[in-house]
């Protein structure tokens, strides 16, 4: 049977029922994983996967599961269970529906490649990346390179038909010198041609190889520049909270904050679903409303929070299109660029500290955003020029105080994408003033 | 699913392979939320499907399907073992496992209260409790997300050394995040969580809202009468809670082979731990690990790992001396060892790496007031929020929620956010006393990539560390 089909036989058997809003987003995936450490593939791997997954309502309670068994008895038997489990339960009283279909859809460039499809054997990147690395001084390499093929179906009860299909190569280095000196490189993208894991592989190497004998760093508060690896961990984190969901359920510093001043002016932030190239995007949100671009923070004052057309009724407003049933969730954050040139950025810090890359950033409260996060790899103390490798220092501060610090961004931009960070995101270089350092003294 | 199993086990090594392991999982359950005392609907999960890993020529691949015919299992067979074949050409050397005992087992943890026979609304009733609780307080809690799920995990794993292992795990657990504002102040208790494998019982015994009754009663006292901390060389006691994750984070990762030999080094790092510094002292005469699967209903267990090697304790460090890596087949291969069945995957979709299952720090013989009453000037840490450690697991922080002063051998007022940020020499050389009960604490342990949140427990007994440089 073909998905949209099945999606149908759902859809109809769920009216049956009695059900009321019921949306079926089916999923066809095809993802490959090369694992590599020490210079040599570790593990690879292949995942087949088809999956239905199922969203109804009944005078407003609401509820979700996954099929993966297709046959039209485990379907008939899942909405069963669901609709007898449903039956006694307390509604949920802030429910208000999904979206009205139907929509158009428009192609996102960038989106599909053909060539990553019929891709036999994908090794070959791997070892240009590890050679470029290598080639730089590297010593020993790692990281993991992905290619994805997917396909979703979406069919609503209002109306709504879409389908869309993906493509992605990604490849994510880290290149170690000594136990000490390290470095990481990523690159994601959608079509092939534009695929550099040699652009990976020489910045891990290229930083491993600067961070060479690093002495113990200092602590305090200095003017810190964050490669776009390292900053991109800190708004994909963010863009958690600009979930209105998030904010209801306290996980939020932006709770309250809607039309005031959160970053400094030259900050603007945005969720953009259907940008070219992006590893996140994707024609339409879980309920069918084609993506878009959503200014989250415009020139330092809050904006939006995202949202879902349910959420969206409840707050008086439209839907910013990142339905998540249940939770809405950016698609890729971008930070817009700035106009100054990388090295005019270093030029604007005299003495400071340059962080290539953080991991385990962790809230202390996730209403006021106190946090911290941990330098890994390069990092290098700024001082009239030169960079001087450090190490064993920890970023303690607050995210809104860090974004209402942010005093340089680049023209250059990066679209960064591995395992610390999660979303999507595209940002510059950025120089924050008076960033908290610490680090242990025993 | 047996026969499937089997299948893909005979498949693969018909098709070239030097091992095959093959392994069905099949995960059933609910989830319900709810936010600010509004049910957020219910989450119903049924998800299966078979994966299958080989070594063929020293390379290794993994595949993975949930489309359980025979066609496609044979499928993913057929892609695992060219995955394989074309790894073991970028190999310096040839991927190898240890020489096992294997068996043929079925086991499961047995549910008194079945939760599968309890309707969505009575669980809401256990979240509802935990609202109607918090509000008898009378503390003000403007934001509470609370979140109750059920899970069978049901197993059958086969490889070609022999190994057939079946086994059903139940688990339940609730998690809450409250927000206390008092006073124009705000404090957290996020993520906090209860959790057990066997039946609802387990939950009803635990009463978790009276955890987060405590949890809001204690942030509102630290609103009012929370002062800063002392600073400077202080000693520090540590409840269970906080030496239960300083354990998982310090001592459990460090010691996990694939990080010490480099596998994890693009995602979780590596370690400040060499496979010489076996024998080496780490820290006091006091200090002793424990990583134990076996544990009766803890949200870490199991008795056969992933690669079929029966589970038992691991001393990973006995009396301040490092004893014991975790290790699976690979790396015990490497080390000259047997493997301590520390081998264990998320799901059918993941490959079995090494993993913690419950860390803790073993009791020592110190009552709770003999442990405070020799400190002069010192602070007590019951429960902490943010955490990190850097990817060689040697320099840590743990910030405390719930905390307090102690002075000339008497707990006193509360203080605010004392931070402990400390070497893991520093912190295991630290520990002068420990106490005689242990508690455990549940957490989903990150590693692996894709990600493989994975259930343990953390805990262990109260501990004393002398002359602790404390910050604010």
């Amino acid at each position: 049977m073909e998905m949209f089909e099945l999606n149908e036989l759902i859809l109809r058997k769920a009216k049956e029922l009695g059900f009321g809003d019921a949306v079926v987003l089916a999923y066809e995936t095809n993802r490959r994983q090369v694992r590599f450490a020490n210079n040599e593939i570790t593990v690879a791997k292949n995942w087949h996967e088809r999956k239905v997954e199922l969203f109804v309502e009944l005078d407003k309670r609401i509820a979700g599961t996954t099929i993966t068994e297709l046959s039209e008895e485990t379907i008939e038997r899942t909405l069963k269970t669901l609709l007898s489990n449903m039956k006694g339960m307390s509604p949920k009283e802030d429910y208000y529906g999904i979206a009205e279909g139907p929509f158009e859809y428009k192609n996102i460039p960038e989106t599909f490649d053909k060539a990553i499809v019929e891709l036999d054997e994908p090794n070959e990147y791997v070892e240009r990346a590890i050679n470029s690395a290598l080639e730089e001084g590297a010593k020993r390499v790692a990281g993991v390179l992905y290619t994805d093929h997917n396909r979703i179906y979406l069919t609503t009860s209002n109306g709504v038909e879409a389908f869309d299909e993906g493509t992605g190569i990604e490849i994510s280095v880290r290149a170690f010198i000594g136990d000490l000196e390290s470095g990481h490189g990523t690159n994601s993208v959608r079509v092939l041609k534009k695929f550099d894991p040699e652009s990976a592989g020489r910045k891990a190497g290229e930083i491993a190889s600067l961070a060479k004998n690093p002495e113990q760093g200092p602590e305090g508060r200095f003017d810190v520049i964050f490669d776009p690896l390292a900053f991109a961990n800190l708004l994909s984190y963010m863009s958690f909270m600009t979930s209105a969901y998030a904010a209801e359920a306290g996980f939020s510093p932006f709770v309250n904050k809607l039309g005031q001043k959160v970053a400094n002016e030259i900050v603007t932030i945005k969720d953009v679903g259907n940008l070219p190239n992006g590893y996140g995007s994707r024609k339409f949100d879980d309920e069918g409303v084609p993506t878009r671009e959503t200014t989250i923070i415009d020139g330092g004052t809050f904006k939006a929070f995202l949202l879902n057309t349910s959420l969206a009724r409840k707050y008086k407003t439209e839907t910013t299109a990142n339905a998540g049933l249940i939770m809405p969730h950016a698609w890729n954050v971008v930070l817009e660029p700035g106009d100054y040139s990388k090295e005019e950025l270093f030029d604007e810090v005299e003495r400071g500290i340059y962080v290539t890359n953080v991991w385990y950033t962790r809230f202390q409260n996730y209403v006021t955003g106190d946090f911290s996060t941990i330098p890994r790899d390069g990092i290098f103390l700024i001082e009239d020029g030169n960079l001087k490798p450090i190490r064993n220092i920890r970023v303690s501060d607050n995210l809104l105080g860090i974004l209402s610090r942010v005093e340089v961004v680049s023209r250059e931009s990066h679209h960064v994408h591995w395992w610390e960070v999660e979303t999507p995101v595209t940002t510059p270089y950025v120089l924050v003033k008076d960033v908290g350092i610490t680090r242990a003294t025993k | 699913m047996h026969e499937l199993v089997e299948f893909a086990v005979e498949k693969a090594l018909e098709l070239g392979a030097d091992y095959a392991e093959a392994r069905f999982e099949e995960k059933n359950g609910t989830s319900l939320a709810m936010k600010n005392g509004s049910p957020e609907g219910l989450e119903v999960l049924a998800d299966r499907g078979i994966g299958v890993r080989v070594l063929v020529g020293g390379g290794m691949g993994f595949a993975s399907t949930n489309v359980l015919t025979k066609e496609s299992v044979a499928e993913a067979v057929k892609k695992a073992v060219k995955l394989a074949k074309s790894a073991s050409r970028v190999r310096n050397e040839p991927i190898r496992f240890s020489e096992e005992d294997f068996h043929s087992v079925y086991y499961e943890v047995k549910m008194r209260k079945d939760f599968r026979d309890v309707s969505p609304e009575e669980k809401l009733e256990l979240l509802r409790k935990i609202e109607e609780e918090v509000k008898g307080t009378g503390v003000n809690v403007p934001m509470r997300y609370l979140s109750y799920s059920d899970q069978i995990w049901h197993k059958i794993m086969a490889n070609s050394d022999g190994a057939f292992i079946e086994s059903i795990i139940p688990r339940v657990s609730m998690m809450y995040n409250l927000v206390v504002f008092e006073n124009g102040q705000m404090e957290q208790a996020p993520f906090v969580e209860r959790a057990f494998s066997g039946g609802l019982e387990l939950i009803e015994k635990d009463e978790p809202w009276k955890w987060a009754v405590k949890d809001v009663k204690a942030l509102k006292r630290l609103i009012y009468e929370g002062k800063k901390p002392p600073e400077g060389k202080i000693d520090l006691v540590i409840s269970p809670e906080v030496a239960g994750i300083a354990v998982h984070e310090s001592v459990g990762h460090p010691y996990e082979a694939d990080r010490i030999f480099g596998r994890e080094a693009a995602q979780a790092g590596e370690s400040f731990v060499k496979p010489d510094m076996l024998g080496e002292r780490i820290g006091s005469e006091a200090v002793t690990v424990i990583e134990d699967p076996t544990i009766p209903n803890s949200w870490g267990f199991y008795l056969y790992d992933d690669e079929g090697v029966k589970a038992r304790p691991r001393y990973l460090i006995k009396d301040g001396i490092i004893t014991e890596f975790l290790t699976n087949r690979e790396y015990a291969y490497k080390l000259g060892q047997r493997s301590n069945a520390a081998a264990r995957a998320i799901n059918y979709n993941r490959e079995p790496i090494v993993r913690m299952a419950n860390t803790y720090l073993a009791p020592g013989d110190y009552s709770f007031e003999e442990l405070i009453e020799e400190v002069k000037l010192g602070v007590y840490m019951v429960s902490f929020n943010e955490w990190n450690i850097d990817d060689r697991r040697y320099q840590q922080r743990y910030i405390g929620s719930e905390a307090y002063l102690i002075e000339n051998g008497e707990i006193k007022h509360p203080v605010r956010r004392p931070i402990l940020e400390i070497t893991t020499r520093a912190l295991w050389s630290s520990v002068d006393a420990v106490g005689r009960e242990v508690e455990f604490y549940p957490g989903t342990c990150g590693k692996g990539e894709p990600g493989q949140g994975i259930p343990v427990w953390m805990g262990g007994a109260h501990a004393r560390l002398r002359d602790i440089p404390l910050r604010y």
